[in-house]
């Protein structure tokens, strides 16, 4: 470390009260990240009311906190403002914030493109809940299908304020998936071959190309329904094709998911070894299982509508594919076992956060392969069982993620450690509270629950679903009340916290190189680049001993 | 393989195995109903009973995987951690070895070809559009907001709105009922857990679902298709009642509806009778058309 001591530059976010006006036009990467990462937060706490308002209302058979209408629009609310508004918004954030340093260079290929993109989404997010304001927002659920989203079942303005807003997202994904790729390709440091790129860096190559191919056929669903709607074409209504809409729903829908949870795959492959002071584990196999994951992800939509109707052919086609994106996962799965297994771990907090990761995201690949088999989704499709699956992916998979990236790179972007004590408590409420919540829910579904009901009878079979549900409701508080810790650690410890340091967790890729904050353009001087460990060569580790070993083959 | 570092992660190591057995235990137990049932409801037709056997099958790799999984993460957790291993401890520094990643992608894929394989079978089984049998008695449901139109061969229509206690669909047991599913307006989902999976009711073609109920009982279901404000209340009770009484049933049927009333749905149209006795049928008899020709394929 000590041979790492540039002089420190001046850095304009060394207090984060600055100037609107820097904060509206900046090109910056870091800047425009931040701001994302702000947007996206900002979005998780507008989403988790909207989810807690939900649980209210399903806590007791027959409950009537809002009326049925509200229930869906809160629904619909909940999922596009968690899916859209909140974990691809962060990603894009940590993104956009960190693969230009990680890569060496100054800034993104297009950064008044990264500017634009940005600004894009608080626009898109305003058009989606203007619909509240004007007769109510969207009510047909996050997937809005169609007939149900069509003029004679929906004549409110809610369906195009959605379709609207999410267009502009749309674009924007867009526009940053074609600067990330630019960026990753053009704006290499020396020695930064593909090969030794960090593996956060090809997480987000693949979602980079996912969202490059997937995004216009969303755009292009949302146009022909809008078409529908304003100069009554028959796309999807009733005389027309209503399934036609749910295969562009999930072409785009699906690679989604991935598009939400690779980023995390990196960000685990990132923490992982350096907190087990041990290099990754089969580096171009974890990159090989990425881009598996990218091509299967393409090829599975149709396991959203196994209930439609298709020839029994095509079902299988598509479980079988469904079935296989479980090998490339397990592939990163084990490997990211391997390389933790017999380190030297030392547990801190994006460390935890990691392992609680894998611990919840196992139970929804599981639950996923049971989804996957045909005769057992026309059970278990559209049932709370489904809900459960997709929290355990999102929630314990993304969203776990983003916690252990925020805990790992809050000291790079604010030069401050997050408070280790209210840190614990964060992550000992979420991983009791969010297990709570939703391991039962998977007996919901089973049990015939459907998902997107506004109530439920109570007291048929023994004792009915009401007690369930209301220990729901009661844990999904206290996944609100870890939130809560976590917001407050965030603002106290971005204000007063213990200061970090360059290179705090003794990192292996460049971004610990510069000073924490970065300076503008990042780097003074890029260190060489010899590996895909560059710092970890630099600080000549002192378990470099015995690095000759070769790898075993 | 000491947990002696932390006496509290030593009991929660202990206790970790505990819940999970505590977790699968009362399995059998918990029947449906309960809110905690951990599996399928036990179909009363084969088809469903086809669908709680495949989740149990495969249930056990899942088990075992999860187990697998979570016990390495554990003893990585409570074996690997540096406050145990002290600062001088120099972890090997493997970068990969070839034959255990081809190891565990091969497994999972074997696993996975077979579990595949399994779901196959009764897929190609009980998903295929059953061939037409004299016995057999052929169903309308016509799916609309909020309520559901079941036309029988016989040619009269039960009206079966909201709370579906008021009307249920009866059906007599051991026979095998084909459901033909069209929706009037938006896309709704006919889904009675107890007797088998969901099929969807789509505006524009006909989906195909079938059942063969053995106990005579009543079984609850509802819409899984969210189909608008009302979609809660689109409930479904199917209850099967002997063939005695369910022929009673009929003729009381034909009887009320014999008695000028309002036509029944519009999806009556295509309501085929390949039963012989419905030739007593008094409302508008149907005209005849081809779509109970054994056709394989359910779309379109």
């Amino acid at each position: 470390m000590a041979t790492l001591a540039p002089p420190r530059p001046k850095s304009y976010d060394d207090s984060f009260w600055k100037p609107i006006s820097l904060w509206l036009t900046t090109t910056d990467h870091k800047l425009i990240g931040i701001m994302y990462m702000t947007t996206g937060m900002l979005s998780f706490v507008i989403g988790g009311i909207f989810a807690l308002v939900i649980r209210l209302q399903l806590s007791a058979p027959n409950a009537q906190v809002i009326n049925a209408d509200t229930y869906n629009q809160l629904i619909s609310a909940h999922g596009t403002t968690m899916i859209f508004f909140f974990v691809t918004i962060f990603m894009t954030g940590i993104a956009n914030y960190f693969v230009p340093i990680m890569v060496g260079a100054r800034d993104m290929a297009f950064p008044r493109l990264n500017l634009l993109g940005f600004w894009m989404i608080p626009v898109s997010i305003i058009i989606y809940y203007a619909g509240f304001f004007n007769g109510g927002a969207l009510n047909a659920g996050w997937t809005a299908y169609a007939p149900l989203t069509e003029r004679a079942y929906n004549p409110g303005n809610g369906v195009d304020f959605w379709a609207l807003s999410l267009i502009v997202w749309a674009i924007s994904g867009i526009m940053a998936s074609t600067n990330f790729l630019t960026t990753i390709v053009a704006l290499r440091a020396p020695g930064m071959r593909l090969s030794r790129l960090p593996l956060f860096v090809w997480a987000q190559i693949s979602t980079s190309i996912l969202l490059l191919i997937v995004g216009a056929p969303l755009a292009a669903a949302l146009i022909l329904l809008e078409f529908d709607r304003q100069f009554g074409t028959n796309f999807f209504t009733t005389a027309g094709r209503p399934v036609l809409y749910q295969h562009l729903f999930w072409f785009f829908g699906h690679p989604e998911v991935y598009i939400m949870i690779l980023p995390g795959f990196g960000m685990i492959s990132e923490i992982i070894p350096v907190f087990s002071r041990k290099p990754i584990f089969g580096y171009s196999t974890m990159v090989a299982a990425l881009f598996g994951i990218v091509f299967l992800s393409m090829a599975v939509w149709a396991h959203h509508m196994f209930t439609v109707g298709m020839d029994i052919y095509v079902e299988t086609f598509f479980m079988i594919m469904t079935m296989l994106i479980a090998v490339p996962t397990g592939i990163k799965f084990f490997n990211w076992i391997a390389t933790a297994w017999r380190g030297s771990i030392e547990f801190t907090l994006p460390m935890k956060f990691a392992f609680g990761f894998m611990a919840t995201f196992l139970i929804g690949g599981i639950t996923g392969i049971y989804l996957s088999s045909v005769p057992v989704d026309t059970q278990l499709h559209q049932s709370y069982y489904v809900v459960a699956h997709l929290h355990y992916v999102l929630f314990g998979g993304s969203v776990m993620t983003i916690f252990a990236g925020i805990y790992y790179w809050f000291p790079k972007i604010t030069g401050r450690k997050l408070n280790e004590t209210l840190g614990e408590w964060h992550f000992w409420t979420v991983f009791v509270g969010f297990n709570a919540t939703f391991l039962v829910m998977h007996t919901l579904g089973l049990e015939g629950m459907p998902r997107r009901i506004y109530t439920y009878p109570g007291g048929f079979g023994e004792e009915g679903w009401g007690a369930t549900n209301a220990f729901i409701t009661v844990a999904s508080f206290l996944v609100a009340l870890s939130v809560l810790v976590f917001l407050i650690n965030l603002v106290v410890s971005w204000r007063s916290g213990e200061v970090a340091g360059d290179d705090p967790w003794e990192g292996n890729t460049l971004e610990w190189a510069t000073s924490s904050p970065p300076p503008p353009y990042n780097f003074d001087r890029v260190p060489p680049v010899r590996s895909f460990m560059p710092l970890r060569d630099l600080r000549g580790d002192r378990h470099a001993a015995r690095e000759p070993e070769p790898a075993a083959r | 393989m000491s947990y002696r570092s932390s006496p509290l992660l030593r009991r929660l190591a202990l206790a970790a195995p505990l819940v999970i057995i505590l977790l699968l235990l009362p399995a059998p137990a918990l029947a449906a109903g309960s809110g905690l049932s951990p599996l399928l409801p036990q179909g009363v037709s084969p088809n469903g009973q086809a669908l709680f056997d495949l989740y149990n099958l495969i249930s056990i790799p899942a088990i075992v995987v999860f187990l697998l999984v979570e016990g390495l993460l554990l003893i990585i957790v409570f074996r690997d951690r540096r406050r145990r291993l002290g600062p001088d401890y120099k972890p090997p520094q493997w970068h990969g070895n070839t034959r255990l990643e081809i190891a565990w992608t091969v497994a999972p894929f074997l696993l996975l070809v077979a579990i595949g394989a399994l779901s196959f079978n009764v897929l190609q089984r009980d998903f295929q559009r059953p061939f037409g049998s004299p016995n057999d008695m052929e169903i309308s449901v016509s799916a609309h907001q909020f309520g559901w139109a079941y036309t029988y061969p016989q040619g009269f229509t039960i009206n079966s709105e909201g709370n579906a206690s008021v009307q249920p669909l009866v059906v007599p047991t051991g026979r095998l009922v084909r459901l033909k599913l069209d929706s009037q307006d938006v896309i709704h989902s006919w889904w009675v857990p107890d007797i088998a999976g969901k099929t969807d009711a789509v505006p524009g073609y006909d989906n195909f679902t079938w059942f063969n109920i053995q106990q005579v009982g009543q079984y609850r279901g509802e819409c899984a298709e969210l189909c608008g404000a009302g979609h809660y209340s689109m409930q479904i009770m199917v209850k099967a009642v002997s063939p005695d009484d369910f022929d009673s049933w009929v003729a009381e049927q034909q009887a009320k509806q014999a008695t000028p009333s309002p036509s029944p749905s519009p999806s009556a149209k295509a309501s085929a009778s390949p039963s012989p006795s419905a030739s007593a049928s008094a409302s508008p008899s149907p005209s005849p058309t081809t779509s109970a020709s054994p056709s394989p394929s359910p779309s379109r």
